[in-house]
Parts: C-alpha cells; structure tokens; sequence
C-alpha cells in the first residue's frame, strides 16, 4: 500500500469568517504550504457535523483539519465554544477506540493569520505522512468483510 | 409481592379511567426473557410481571404516541425513568399524559451469564421475589449475574415516579466493591488490543439496527444511517461502515445517553455496543460533572459552554 509516490490526503474544514480567510491570506500573500490539502468552506466550526469528519474518513481521507475562529472571536458569537466541546468528547472517544491522534486535528486561525494557517498545514500533512495511508479500521477492514 | 402490586395499580389506574393504556412487561415467548405489554383491559393486567428479566427500556414506546392526547401510564425502573426524564426535557411527551410506576431496581439477570453458572437450569427454577433470588430453592447472590451496564448503575431508584413500588435502595452497583464494573473491563485493555477487539466485533455486525430500536432516546424521523442523500454511511454491513454507525449513534448519544444498556441487551449478535455510548456517558460525567436524567433542570453539557472548557487538544 505504501507507495514512494503516496501523498496523503488531507480534509480541511475551515470556518468561512475566520480560517477560510486565513487561508486567502496565505495564498495571496504567496505562502507555500503543501498541496495535500482540500478545503471545504463550512459557515462556522460549529455548524460541522462529527458525521462530516467520518464521512471523510469513510471517503479515503488520510486525514481531517478543522479550524475555526479564536474562542471569544467567532462570528456569531459562541459557535466556536459549542464545537469545542463536542470536539473534546469525539477526540476522547476516538482516540479511546484505538484511532490514531493526528489523524484528526483542530486549529483556530484567525483571518489574519495567514502564517499560522501554511504552519498548521505542515505541521498536519507531515504528522499524517510520518503515519502513513490510513488503513487501521478503514481499508484493511472493509476489505476484510468481503473476503 | 411487588408485582401484585403493581397490577393492582394498573387494574385501579384502567378501572377509574385514569389512564388509556399500561405499559409494562409480560412473560416472554422464551425461557429467561419478557416481552413488552400493553394492555388496555384490566383483564390484561393479570399478565403483568416483574422480574430481573425485564431487560427492555419502555421509555422506547414513548416516541409512538408522540402529539397523542391518551394518558399512558408506564413502568419504569431506575434508567428507564431516567429516559422518561430526558424525554420531558426534549419536549418529545407531556408530562400530564404520563403516570410513572417507579420500580426500583436490583439489577437484570443476563440470561446467557445465568445459563453459563448453572447449566440445564430451568424457568421454573429461578424465582425472584422482593430482591432475593432463589435458584433451586437456594439463596444466590445477584452480582455475578449481572448485565453489563447493571454492575455501573448509579441509580437505581426513579428518580422521577408517581407510584413507587417496594423500597428504595439507594445506592447502584456502581459504589459496590463486589461487582466489577463492565467499563474497567475495556478500560484495562491496551489501545491496540481495544482497537483490535473493535474491529473483530464490527465485522460481526449485521446492521439490523436493533441498538437504535431499542434505544429510548433515539427518535428522529430519518436516522443518519438509512439517510441517501446524502449518504454518510453504506448500508452495507462493512466493518468500517458499522463502526462509524455506531460512532455516530455515539456522538448523538453524547451528553443524553442515560446508560441503560438496552442497545446491548438487543444486540442479535451479543457485541457489548452499549460500551460505547456509555464510555462518553463517563467521561462527560468527569469533564462536565452532568449526569443526564436527573430531572435537575441543568442544560445538557453539549447545549452550553465555558468559556474556560479544555482546549489543549487543539492547536
């Protein structure tokens, strides 16, 4: 499975006030930061579902970001907080469950942090590439069902 | 004996027309099990009973009679009035259609672990009356028979009833040092084994989604599992797809689930799958101190914030 040429393949859910437009800071003031990422523009982080981030994981995903506004920064108000906490009991479960850590990560980015944005790519797709394809629970086993 | 009382309760309740129908548990169609039962004649009554094999969550039935006017009176044990309590809070039933037969609760027997202590063994040799057990005329000790989500059971009491039959007991299994707890279990694994228990257990599954029937709390119209459009999971019981059923069902639990167990107890398969829902019933109980079901009129921790929640999870 593990290829020379494997890249990984990063989702990113990024909060459209506040990490979205970190993003468009990093990339019209010419940042590099590995390609590996596919945005996916969401109204706030905590309008994402726990179900989104499965599905992406379902879908092939070697590994899922969500970033939103700073705490007390969020455009409507508290969106922000909520998410925080469902993350908390989702991340408690999963790693509970055996999944590995990186393999789901969270950031807050704010607008104008178009640097910290590129970082955080980096710091995501190196920790996901050091992992390797996703396979525990994803491939292995769904090829073992039809065995 | 409580479950003369019980149908004296009911009879009284159909009689004076309190009541439309009683919602409570019948002798099952197999040894050691029980089915639902609704009866809506008092001659009905006579088939009540009460037992530690009443394994099923009546709060389930709720949801069927949702934006009725008939007054329902229903038995519930410790948990199961803990959904009912949940139930209220989520605006799903009215409390003034509902009369509460509170039945404090010793603990299910699960059949399987009874079978595996003494083989061959009978219905009619088990009895049970008023929280002691005699199993071939002798006394036996409860604890080693105990369902999994019964050895952490905090409350055994209602905490909300109308009538309450037999004493209160206080105190659950879960403070007992004689019962050890079904979590600790999977708690001690190592994650790989953890995670190598899981997928092992997955691929048993068959996706029959009787977890979700059973479920008390599980009421939308569309479950995410059978939604198309979109499609977050295949209907199709792949190992990977049915871990994230269950992890789904999980995340929705989160912050409401009651720990009744009544998600395992269903499992046609016999995966523990109420480990889950439970495990996130702990660690909410730890991070926010909440415990749904209690009737505290508290929000249920995912419907509010700190603004000093733990956030060193994220970068």
């Amino acid at each position: 499975m593990k290829t020379l040429d494997w890249e990984p393949k990063i989702v990113a859910f990024l909060c459209h006030w506040c990490s979205y437009a970190g993003a468009d800071l990093a990339g019209v003031s010419r940042m590099q930061y590995p390609p590996n990422v596919r945005v996916i523009r969401v109204p706030c982080s905590g309008a994402i579902n726990p179900l989104y981030i499965f599905k992406a994981l379902r879908e092939g995903a070697d590994g899922v970001l969500v970033s939103g506004c700073h705490p007390g920064d969020c455009h409507y108000i508290s969106g922000n907080y909520y998410a925080r906490r469902k993350f908390m009991v989702m991340k408690n479960l999963l790693e509970w469950l055996g999944f590995e850590p990186e393999r789901v990560q969270f950031s807050w980015v704010s607008a104008s942090e178009g640097q910290k944005f590129s970082q955080v790519v980096e710091e995501v797709v190196e920790s996901v590439r050091s992992l390797g394809p996703a396979r525990k629970m994803i491939k292995e086993f769904s090829f073992d069902v039809r065995r | 004996m409580y479950e003369d009382k019980i149908r004296k309760i009911a009879w009284d309740l159909l009689e004076k027309g309190n009541v439309d129908f009683i919602i409570g548990w019948e002798k099952g169609s197999l040894p050691f099990l029980t089915a639902p039962l609704i009866c809506r004649d008092v001659a009905e009554t006579e088939r009540l009973v009460w037992n530690p094999f009443c394994a099923n969550n009546l709060a389930r039935y709720l949801k069927y009679y949702k934006g009725g006017k008939e007054k329902i009176a229903l038995c519930v044990k410790g948990c199961d009035a803990r959904a009912v309590s949940v139930l209220l809070r989520e605006e799903q039933i009215e409390r003034e259609r509902l009369v509460l037969i509170g039945l404090p609760c010793h603990g299910l027997i699960n059949p399987k672990k009874l079978l595996e202590n003494f083989p061959d063994i009978t219905p009619g040799e088990v009895e049970w009356e008023e929280g002691i057990l005699r199993i071939r005329g002798k006394e036996e000790n409860i604890v080693h028979l105990l369902e999994g989500s019964c050895t952490r059971c905090r409350y055994p009491d209602p905490p909300i009833h109308d009538f309450l039959v037999g004493e209160k007991l206080g105190e659950g299994y879960a403070e007992s040092s004689e019962v050890e707890d079904m979590l600790e279990y999977y708690d001690k694994m190592s994650t790989e084994e953890r995670e190598e228990f899981f997928a092992r257990e997955m691929e048993r599954c068959i996706r029959c989604y009787a977890c979700r029937n059973a479920c008390p709390l599980c009421y939308c119209q569309e479950c995410f599992a059978e939604s198309t459009r979109p499609s977050w999971v295949s209907p199709a019981p792949l190992a990977f797809d049915n871990l994230l059923f269950q992890l789904g069902r999980t995340m929705h639990m989160a912050g409401r689930c009651v720990e009744c167990g009544a998600c395992g107890r269903s499992c046609p398969v016999e995966i523990p799958i109420d480990i889950l829902p439970e495990k996130v019933a702990e660690s909410i109980r730890k991070e926010f101190g909440f415990e749904s079901g209690l009737d505290t009129g508290e929000t249920a921790p995912l419907l509010t914030y700190r603004e000093d929640d733990q956030e060193d999870f994220i970068k």
